[in-house]
């Protein structure tokens, strides 16, 4: 009975203070959005594509951690598997975004009208933004797994809601940092 | 390139649905203005509200996935004290984080001038909504991963994108159905 309770008592203590870090990250990037996306004059078709980038943290970022945890924990990790890893996150990545872009341009085109930014943009926002956010998220998550794991912590119940912080917190400034290099009005 | 090959043939469709899905949260988000604007705390804490509820989700399905591989729990749709210790663990987390997100959003709001409409039924709606998606999200992604397992996929691959674009797309939608229901009529 003590044993089950320290157990549970496990799963809180390592889950809850890195989900009280991700619920910080989380308002601040809510925060970022709306003080640094908000003033551009593209908003209006900007905001269509936003939910999807924030929710490559689940698609693409969270089943790397997973995966790279579940190797360690396991004994299957090694450089060849982490490499290959990363290669499927990224093609991933590139493809969603891809298709991200796509549907946006579809859906400015047949449902919205907005016709505020050329299609070429549409396509190349979420390809570069997405390819700067997963160079961030890839070596930041490999080395808390690492980290977690050295310590005789569960890469589980640690890594995911502290990725989580990062990469919503990056996706939002790496989507404005694009928007600057591209020039969008 | 095994690895590679099954991590991208596992990954690709699931991926490509979350995206679509994520599209139709930026959709669903922008028919609702008038609701969310009316009551301008539940936009602040919307983002870390679907991170929150997301996180757990996450760690529940890496650690269903790692207990599946280490076979310290049977494949098998039944009631087991591994199961009950995830449980009770994950839920004790997730309403700490709720009150946690709830704090500090609304001193955000607080500080920033926000208006508040009946706050106490908004906190209750925030509970509401964090409880039903946490109940529902833990049965279909328990028989999920074993019904995966079982087939010989990775749960991580194909769990973790559909679950992070459901719940971004399910919690607005609840809480816009709950304030609809509570406030508005």
């Amino acid at each position: 009975m003590s044993e089950k309770r320290e157990k549970k008592g496990r799963i809180v203590k390592e889950t809850l203070p890195s989900e009280v870090g991700s619920i910080v990250g989380s308002l601040l990037a809510g925060i970022a959005l709306t003080f640094l996306i908000l003033p551009f004059d593209s908003f209006l078709i900007l905001i269509l594509m936003i939910p999807a980038l924030l929710s490559l943290r689940g698609n693409l970022s969270s089943p790397f951690i997973a995966r790279t945890s579940r190797d360690m924990i396991i004994g299957d990790f090694s450089k060849k598997t982490w490499i290959e890893n990363v290669l499927a996150t990224f093609t991933l990545s590139i493809i969603t975004a891809f298709m991200i872009g796509l549907l946006t341009i579809l859906l400015d085109l047949m449902v919205f009208n907005f016709s505020i930014l050329h299609a070429a943009y549409l396509l190349l926002i979420p390809i570069i933004s997405i390819s700067f956010t997963i160079l961030i998220s890839i070596p930041c998550s490999t080395i808390l797994n690492f980290l977690a794991f050295r310590r005789g912590l569960d890469p589980n119940n640690v890594v995911n809601p502290i990725m989580t912080a990062i990469d919503d917190f990056s996706t939002v400034m790496c989507f404005f940092l694009t928007l600057i290099i591209l020039g969008v009005p | 390139m095994k690895y590679f090959k099954k991590i991208f043939k596992e990954s690709i469709i699931i991926v490509m649905i979350s995206s679509i899905l994520g599209l139709f949260s930026g959709i669903v988000l922008s028919n609702s203005e008038e609701i969310l604007y009316a009551i301008p705390v539940i936009l602040l804490i919307l983002p870390a509200l679907n991170s929150l509820i997301g996180d757990i989700s996450i760690v529940l399905v890496s650690r269903l996935t790692t207990h599946l591989y280490i076979g310290d729990l049977s494949p098998k749709i039944e009631k087991s004290d591994r199961l009950k210790e995830n449980f009770l663990g994950l839920l004790f987390t997730t309403l700490l984080s709720s009150l946690f997100l709830i704090i500090l959003g609304f001193s955000i709001g607080l500080s920033t001038g926000i208006k508040y409409i009946n706050p106490f039924i908004i906190i209750l709606i925030i509970f509401m909504t964090v409880i039903i998606i946490f109940l529902l999200m833990f049965i279909i992604l328990f028989i999920s991963a074993i019904f995966l397992f079982n087939r010989g996929n990775d749960p991580n691959n194909l769990l973790i994108p559909f679950l992070t674009s459901f719940i971004d797309f399910l919690t607005p939608l609840m809480l816009i159905i709950f304030i609809t229901i509570f406030i508005y009529n």
